[in-house]
């Protein structure tokens, strides 16, 4: 789902995009979030709690909360609240602490 | 509140908790430990939480080696209800000069003579066994001991504290003590931000404050404050072989850095500063540290950083510590210039002065520690230090 007429807010969302989250092809727009085109395609859990591993749904959705950390492109812990759809690009969920690639 | 106590104990730190533990312990009763601010409030809850055995002199090698045996056990040695976060992951140092490689040959002897488990590490292949990912350019040699580690300072510290609570010490915190009462050469008891408190026996365990309360009753302690900074990143999985990274220190490239059994990776570096209190963080040190061991540890260039912070070392001219009986005020005891390992000693030193203090023996001679050594010239001298 994602809010096609605002009163006051113009939405700018570009062509439209492709990328894989944990191996499923997502449609996305370069100008949305991660978090909103896994919004839109009815993903809701997306990180999880540290200690007891609960799901985690979208929280703060400014980057300040670390309820949404997942694996983007290989890099873990990223807050994809924050970040800007690509063409291509791998997000994959992550389960734990992120493992840095050595 | 009473007024009038047998011992007082100025600082909340380690040092000062695990005092008043062994004296509480030994059967001194009513006894009373200021903090100026929470417990570990000071250089025991900003340190960089490492417990080394790999020393260089056979002093501070003989009391981190005894004080290690007492973190293995501090739970039940306390009686503490939680983990102290011990963590035996290791410590690997790395010589980055011939003279400093030669330097670490010496260390091991002492070392294998207290029976200490450090061995040489091959660099070509056996280095990647302890970290994974180390750069090795330009690091001549390495030696690694699998009992070293890290504990959780705060925990140690309450750990301590509630041990000695349980045994009747007092504990005041949120009190600055502002002087000492002296008279006619003997201590009387201290001056608080909460009133005069009487005592016939003063500790002065105050860090880098502590040659300042001294100089008061004419005691000349030369110890002088020093900022380090240090700081911890997000926390990411173990990187080690078997859990967290191994301490990966370095002497010549003056840093320190391990990945804390949360899987946050705590650093600092040594860096040039003056003589001064000011603990404030500076963007220097953000940039120079990172800079300095992701050459070292490629690896972490990925990792944020959450938190920076500074403490105080209490820097004393042999960086020994110094255990001080007063000659100005009978009664006081000086105890200072940790100069930045007085974490992982403070178990046996805390031994070392409630035995002095109790008339007890000791397999170490206490007065050695005292200040006059810088007169005599019967320094410690300790070659391992960052």
């Amino acid at each position: 789902m994602r809010i096609e007429e605002h009163p006051v807010l113009d939405f700018e969302r570009g062509e439209k995009i492709t990328f894989t989250y944990n191996g499923q092809e997502i449609e996305a727009y370069p100008n949305e979030t991660i978090v909103a085109a896994l919004h839109a395609a009815g993903i809701r859990q997306l990180g999880e709690s540290p200690e007891l591993h609960r799901p985690r749904g979208l929280f703060c959705a400014i980057g300040n909360c670390s309820s949404c950390f997942m694996t983007v492109d290989g890099e873990p812990n990223m807050r994809v609240c924050v970040i800007k759809c690509k063409q291509g690009m791998v997000v994959e969920s992550q389960k734990g602490k992120g493992v840095i690639r050595v | 509140m009473k007024k009038a106590y047998d011992t007082i104990i100025v600082g909340g730190g380690i040092v000062g908790c695990s005092i008043a533990f062994e004296l509480a312990k030994r059967g001194v009763k009513d006894i009373l430990l200021i903090e100026r601010g929470y417990l570990a409030s000071g250089a025991t809850g900003r340190c960089g939480a490492g417990i080394r055995q790999q020393w260089g002199s056979k002093l501070n090698a003989t009391l981190a080696v005894e004080s290690t045996h007492i973190f293995e056990n501090l739970e039940s040695y306390t009686g503490y209800n939680y983990s102290c976060g011990l963590n035996q992951a290791g410590y690997l140092l790395i010589a980055c000069t011939p003279k400093e490689w030669d330097q670490f040959q010496i260390n091991l002897d002492v070392q294998h003579e207290l029976g200490v488990e450090s061995h040489v590490v091959d660099l070509e292949k056996d280095v990647y066994n302890y970290v994974p990912f180390i750069n090795t350019d330009g690091i001549y040699g390495a030696t690694f001991c699998q009992k070293d580690g890290h504990a959780d300072p705060f925990h140690c510290t309450f750990a301590y504290a509630q041990g000695a609570k349980r045994m009747g010490v007092e504990i005041l915190t949120y009190t600055t003590v502002e002087s000492l009462i002296a008279e006619q050469g003997k201590i009387k008891g201290v001056h608080t931000s909460k009133g005069d408190f009487e005592a016939s026996r003063v500790i002065n365990c105050a860090n880098g404050w502590a040659p300042g309360l001294a100089a008061q009753v004419g005691d000349e302690i030369p110890v002088f404050p020093e900022r380090h900074q240090a700081l911890v990143t997000e926390p990411v999985a173990p990187m080690g072989p078997n859990g967290p990274m191994p301490m990966v220190m370095s002497f010549h490239r003056r840093f320190y850095v391990q990945q804390s059994p949360h899987g946050s990776f705590i650093m600092g570096i040594a860096e040039d500063e003056p003589i001064s209190f000011n603990y404030r963080s500076s963007w220097q040190f953000l940039e120079e540290c990172c800079s300095i061991i992701t050459n070292t540890l490629p690896a972490l260039r990925g990792l944020r950083v959450v938190r920076q912070w500074a403490g105080l070392y209490d820097m004393s001219p042999d960086h020994c510590p110094i255990i001080d009986f007063s000659k100005n005020a009978e009664g006081l005891l000086n105890i200072c210039g940790f100069s930045g390992h007085g974490f992982m000693i403070a178990p046996r030193v805390a031994i070392l002065v409630a035995n002095a203090l109790c008339q007890q023996e000791d397999a170490i001679d206490i007065h050695m520690f005292s200040a006059d050594r810088y007169r005599t010239g019967d320094i410690l001298i300790e070659p391992s230090v960052v």
